[in-house]
């Protein structure tokens, strides 16, 4: 069974946003609510100051805790090893918010950081949260994926473009974008990324290019310590660290 | 039935005759009064913009709802705890206050389950979403479980009191089980909080017995608060338990909290642990203040002595006291386990939470709730009632 996963490579990565915008796009999210999202850090100042970023999507956990403490299992992960939210059965909780280590779950219930509230601008009937005028076609939603213009009240993150990824013709091994047969089922992020920094395929085939980085440019999961054992995998090279590892907390006065 | 208890069995289920007591009264008034304009405040918010009239956010995903919550439900359990110390464990002495914990039990319950419906994104699909999803790995559903089941057991609990067959057979195993719900229920409350490995400022094993503690000291603040203000004649017979016991095992347990608290802090500052830094950011906030000065200070200070315990009005302070740091630290407990973000990059910074006019306006619904329903009980439903002696056959 194929086991979907991705690898980053943070060397090639420039930082530009276009997957998160790419992301944003294809499903239709709210501003500030970026399901793919590149994180900024920086370290000293000038004139020795560093910044580095990190792009994260969600890393669809091989021990998913957001599955383990969701009590409705809206939450849920596939034979094809992507984590998805059943819209049509999440509570909204928020469980699964406090429980995911690595922040990727959004709730779109709240006061909106950009004004005017773009909910407001483009409403939806009924029970959908907004109606942008642009969105996948009817036919590709599927709320039982989280996939689509979502209904109120619930939280959504994530899917690997499932309604994507699912399509893929049978055996496929590698997602590569550069493939024009297969473009179309590769995650909209892979599919934008300018550098080529993101590689999308199946973890489980050892001939799988995902696979073959992880093994020969050392693939690093990230949080490796809660056990969740991302199914995302990072390149970074010859940097020293990942930004993420770095302790964001200040330095304590003695 | 057994032939005792259908002796003494020609009572009203419900004292529709009895004028209410001034104080029944005001209570019913004040949580009517209370419980209408929190809830037309808050169904109104919620109409016009959803729960973004709340403060919360995907950063801060469980605000003073959830606080609100924890404060009515581990104080239910308490009162539970304190009426099956007569119940299940024989301690006569408590009999006097074990029919009124019950019913004060149940109505936190309620009051507490009406704050989570308003919070939850969609409360009605729970009831079949938790059944169906039946997902054994996660305390929210084990959580579930319990508190239906609480509720459900109360209820009989009451029932049987209240129809006089405190001794028919059962009653005894039911109030047993009721027991260990009650222990489960905030026990699992606490397990939601303190398995999160990835949320290390709330991360600990001792959670479950904190909240437990916490709830028994609130069920003690709530008992006396509400029996202070029973007119003079009907504290008459029990003054010992009222003026000496009560008040005593308040400071007791009082201390246990003091202590358990104290050494919460001490590690957690002590810790360099990614994420525990939330602690110290709290020590500045008016939360934290409310919850020690307030919570804990004040209230060991006001019944640290015989003479002060035998005061009713400062143990009524006390109480009250308790209840008012009780509620603003479950606060503070959760908004340090979310004020460092989760994998936001340096330049998210720290998370900025306070309620909203919307969540405020949850107080005077829940309480009001609360005080509405345990006003009527008190005027309806003999809450005083004791079971009579001779009855008894143990
Ligand atoms: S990253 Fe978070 S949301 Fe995604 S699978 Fe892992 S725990 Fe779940
Ligand atoms: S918010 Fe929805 S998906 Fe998340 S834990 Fe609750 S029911 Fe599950």
């Amino acid at each position: 069974m194929t086991r979907w996963g991705m690898v980053i490579d943070l060397e090639k990565c420039t930082g530009c946003q276009a997957c998160t915008t790419a992301c944003q796009m294809e499903n239709a999210r709210l501003p500030g609510e970026m399901w793919q999202d590149v994180l900024f850090y920086s370290e000293g100042e000038y004139p020795s100051g560093k910044l580095s970023w990190l792009p994260r999507p969600c890393m669809h956990c091989e021990n998913p805790s957001c599955v383990a403490v969701c009590p409705t299992r809206a939450t849920y992960k596939t034979e094809d090893g992507v984590v998805l939210i059943d819209w049509e059965r999440c509570i909204g909780c928020k469980y699964c918010m406090i429980a995911c280590p690595y922040g990727v779950r959004f709730y779109a219930e709240e006061k909106q950081k950009t004004q005017p509230d773009i909910r407001k601008v483009f409403p939806a009937k009924g029970d959908k949260v907004w109606d942008p005028p642009y969105k996948m076609p009817e036919h590709m939603q599927n709320p039982k994926w989280g996939v689509g213009i979502q209904p109120k009240n619930v939280v959504s993150k994530c899917t690997f473009c499932y309604h994507r990824v699912s399509q893929a013709p049978k055996g496929t091994v590698d997602l590569n974008p550069d493939d024009p047969k297969l473009r179309p089922y590769t995650p909209a992020c892979v599919v934008t990324c300018a550098p080529s920094a993101r590689y999308f395929g199946d973890l489980d085939n050892p001939s799988s290019e995902v696979r073959q980085l992880i093994a020969t440019k050392r693939g690093t999961r990230l949080l490796d310590q809660t056990g969740n054992r991302p199914q995302v995998y990072y390149l970074a090279g010859e940097a020293p660290a990942i930004p993420e590892t770095r302790s964001v907390r200040s330095g304590r006065k003695a | 039935m057994t032939a005792t208890a259908m002796d003494r069995s020609p009572a009203p289920l419900l004292a529709y005759d009895a004028k209410p007591d001034p104080i029944s009264a005001l209570l019913m008034l004040l949580g009517a009064a209370g419980a209408g304009l929190g809830l037309a405040f808050v169904f109104y918010a919620l109409l016009v913009d959803g729960h973004a009239a709340f403060n919360t956010s995907s950063d801060m995903a469980w605000g003073s709802p959830i606080a609100f919550y924890l404060f009515f439900l581990l104080t239910s359990s308490g009162l539970s705890i304190v009426a099956s110390l007569d119940t299940v464990f024989g301690l006569r002495v408590f009999h006097p206050v074990a029919k009124r914990c019950v019913w004060m039990s149940i109505v936190a319950l309620v009051a507490g389950f009406s704050v989570l419906a308003l919070e939850i994104g969609r409360p009605f699909r729970m009831l079949w979403a938790l059944p169906v999803g039946m997902q054994f790995h996660s305390p929210m559903w084990w959580m579930g479980v319990f508190y239906s089941l609480d509720l459900a057991l109360l209820c009989a609990k009451f029932w049987l009191m209240h129809t006089r067959r405190w001794h028919a057979p059962g009653t005894h195993g039911l109030s047993v089980l009721s027991f260990v719900i009650s222990i489960l229920a905030p026990g699992t409350l606490g397990l939601v909080f303190g398995m999160m490995a990835m949320r290390p400022a709330w991360y600990s094993p001792i959670m479950p017995m904190y909240f437990i503690l916490t709830g028994f000291v609130g069920a003690l603040a709530f008992v006396l608060f509400f029996t202070a203000v029973l007119p003079n004649q009907r504290r008459k017979p029990n003054e010992a338990l009222f003026d000496v016991l009560l008040p005593r095992l308040f400071f007791v347990s009082l201390l246990a909290v003091i202590g358990m608290r104290f050494g919460q802090i001490v590690t957690t500052l002590w810790s360099n642990y990614e994420g525990m830094e939330a602690h110290w950011l709290s020590l500045d906030s008016a939360l934290f203040k409310i919850e020690i000065l307030v919570g804990l200070a004040l209230p060991a200070l006001l019944t640290a002595t015989n003479g002060m315990r035998a005061n009713r009005a400062l143990v009524m302070l006390a109480g009250f006291a308790y209840l008012i740091g009780n509620f603003f630290g479950r606060l503070e407990l959760l908004i340090n386990g979310q004020k460092v973000p989760l994998f936001k990059g340096y330049w998210a910074g720290y998370v900025d939470y306070w309620p909203s006019l919307t969540e405020w306006m949850l107080v005077p619904a829940g309480i009001g709730i609360y005080l509405f329903l345990y006003g009527a009980g008190e005027w309806l439903l003999r809450l005083a009632e004791a079971e009579p002696r001779q009855g008894r056959t143990s």
